[in-house]
């Protein structure tokens, strides 16, 4: 009549998922998590690419361009350039965000111009406007470029090689490929499908635990001759296959996204394609079992499903930090970067990404660290079931 | 057959258990009477192995209980309190969950389950889901996941327990029958009546320790009083007014209810 404790396993796992697939509630919450990410990052895209496109075709508002005729109408012959009339109040337009940017061509223009003194030209522009800024920096150009054009046909003029007036050749080399800076945009990716593994594997974590001790159901279950780690082990899987499943549901939208992502449009040449999947899921999958680990054993603390969830929430907010961290500042990668959970995943995931994996052993290295790390989580976990306190606990 | 010598548990400064000894034979009933707080729940816990004593045996079926509590449990059949149950699953995914974990299957399964269904009334509703029960179907539920593995041992924590007239006498039914099966039922109650009309042997319980022991005539003659519940009040001391000051959470019997 006995049967082993990996039956035992299964049949747990069996139950608790059985019992998932009937929460109304916890099936909506993994639809939700798993779109999460693919919808955020395609608004964010195509925003992006908006605004870069956006910058080519720029309408600039000039007060006083009656003063400097040759100006503007050298502004109308550049491409993508239109001129409109100003208005009355540029500051105030500039300020409401009516306008993203103003000209205004002073009065004295035209004599201060004819007598070779530097003529005045105002840019009104609001620095604190993330959106303005590409079309303000256009516009700063346009007029840079007047002003040398001009200056060089003075120095010609005066019997002057224009080249003298130029002592110094700046030259900006981009050392970032195309591909690396489309990972630095597609590093926030990663951190979108942690969530939603994360909030995936929650329901059951929670569920198995807590609420079986706010049912009042854990006594009963424990009655049963089942080695606390078949049963924690049993919770445990279907946890994480539930994990996994919000990944790969989360994964297989978002690449889907990205083959109508206008990509091009930001200067990224990047092709996100089949080996970049594979290559995220590996990289994710692996996290699902010690991230479902430490979530179960976070919540068997608590005796209710309510009390779980704050904990867990604390708990989401702790595995963000370090990708946080990572993406904001430029802490220096190292090798042990990729043995650190969270850590790893992001600096494996913007490799995978950028197309500059060096080894595919480090995935092998990273998935026996997570594993073991897991399996560390759920032992602890079948401690805490032996416990009095815990069992009794309400 | 269950036999315990000299229990002792305590929480803190409270001796929940002071050295409680009794013994629940083959084939028999046993009724375990005290009031509330009196140590009925904190012995049962001991009894079916979640918690350890501090001190004393328990032997269940010839194993010590307190040494291999994993082989104590396949011998044993408990409706614990609070007996929590899956709002989300059917009384009948209940009994097959248990009786996996205690390594019933297949054939086996089926037959223990549908006879299980039939003795105690469950049929009509056992393929609905717990959500919906009532108080009474709940605990046949509980009760039917507890025995499907047809433990020789059956430990029943307030079988009764705000149960209405029907149910009552449902479980009464399958304790009797457990009886006559042979297994050896141990259940807990705080209401003269219950134990009376069951038990073939009455162990009173109060304040931790057992005061006395006995059939039904044994406590009459023992206390001199004609009627069981006087002799139950008598025997517990009830009648000075006193309970055990300060009883800890956990040597409470407290209840829970599965959310609707």
């Amino acid at each position: 009549m006995t049967s082993s404790p990996f039956t035992q396993a299964l049949v747990v796992c069996r139950k608790e998922l059985k019992d998932w697939s009937r929460d109304r509630r916890s099936i909506i919450t993994v639809m939700v998590s798993s779109l999460m990410a693919p919808v955020l990052v395609g608004v964010m895209f195509t925003q992006l690419a908006n605004r870069q496109r956006s910058v080519e075709d720029v309408s600039i508002p000039v007060v006083g361009g009656a003063n400097a005729p040759a100006l503007m109408a050298w502004l109308r012959q550049q491409a993508g350039v239109t001129i409109t009339d100003g208005p009355s109040d540029p500051e105030e337009a500039v300020r409401t965000r009516r306008e993203p940017v103003v000209v205004v061509i002073a009065d004295d223009f035209a004599d201060d111009f004819k007598a070779s003194r530097p003529a005045q030209v105002r840019i009104v522009a609001d620095g604190s406007s993330q959106d303005a800024r590409p079309k303000v920096q256009r516009v700063r150009q346009l007029f840079q470029r007047y002003g040398t054009d001009i200056g060089s046909l003075r120095l010609i003029a005066r019997g002057v090689s224009p080249v003298v007036a130029v002592p110094l050749q700046i030259e900006d080399t981009e050392v970032s490929s195309a591909q690396q800076r489309a990972a630095m945009v597609l590093r926030i990716i990663p951190l979108f499908i942690m969530i939603a593994a994360f909030t995936g594997a929650m329901s059951i974590a929670t569920d198995s635990t807590a609420g079986e001790r706010e049912r009042g159901s854990l006594e009963a279950l424990l009655v049963n001759p089942v080695p606390r780690g078949a049963l924690a082990s049993g919770k445990w899987a279907a946890a994480t296959l539930t994990a996994m499943f919000t990944v790969l549901v989360s994964g297989a939208l978002l690449f889907a996204l990205f083959q109508y992502i206008p990509l091009q449009d930001l200067g990224l040449r990047v092709r996100l394609g089949m080996p970049h999947v594979i290559g995220s899921l590996a990289v994710v999958l692996p996290l699902c079992p010690l991230l479902v680990g430490i979530q179960m054993y976070v919540a068997t603390f608590a005796k209710s499903f309510k009390e779980a969830q704050s904990y867990l929430s604390f708990l989401m907010l702790a595995q963000m930090v370090p990708g946080m961290l990572m993406s904001m500042s430029d802490v220096k990668r190292g090798v042990w970067t990729y043995y650190v959970p969270w850590i790893g995943q992001q600096a494996m995931l913007s490799d995978v990404l950028s197309n500059e994996l060096k080894t595919p052993l480090v995935f092998v290295i990273v998935g026996v660290v997570n594993v073991a790390l897991a399996i560390a989580a759920v032992r602890a976990t079948a401690g805490l079931m032996l416990r009095e306190r815990i069992i009794f606990g309400r | 057959m269950i036999s315990v010598e000299n229990l002792h548990k305590r929480f803190g400064e409270v001796r929940a258990v002071d050295g409680v000894s009794f013994s629940a034979p083959d084939g028999s009933v046993t009724g375990l009477l005290g009031p509330n707080g009196a140590g009925k729940t904190t012995t049962l816990r001991l009894l079916y192995t979640l918690m350890r004593p501090d001190q004393g045996g328990i032997t269940i079926d010839g194993i010590d209980a307190v040494r291999d509590p994993q082989r104590a449990r396949f011998a044993l059949g408990v409706l614990p309190d609070p007996s929590g149950l899956y709002p989300r699953l059917t009384a009948r995914e209940h009994i097959a969950y248990f009786g996996e974990l205690q390594g019933v299957s297949g054939a086996e399964l089926q037959r223990r389950t549908e006879h299980l269904l039939k003795m105690l009334d469950m049929t009509e509703f056992a393929d609905r889901r717990v959500a919906g029960y009532s108080h009474g179907e709940r605990t046949k539920t509980a009760l039917a996941r507890a025995i499907v593995h047809n433990p020789k041992n059956v430990l029943l924590d307030e079988p009764t327990n705000g149960l209405d007239v029907m149910s009552t006498r449902a479980v009464r039914e399958i304790i009797r029958r457990l009886k006559a099966e042979g297994h050896t039922v141990l259940f807990s109650s705080h209401v003269m009546q219950e134990v009376s009309a069951l038990c073939d042997t009455i162990v009173v319980i109060a304040r931790g320790r057992i005061v006395a022991s006995g059939t039904p005539d044994d406590l009459r003659r023992q206390t001199g009083h004609q009627n069981l519940e006087d002799a139950f009040v008598a025997l517990s001391g009830l009648n000075e007014g006193q309970e055990a000051p300060g009883t800890p959470p956990e040597a409470r019997g407290t209840r829970l209810e599965a959310p609707s």
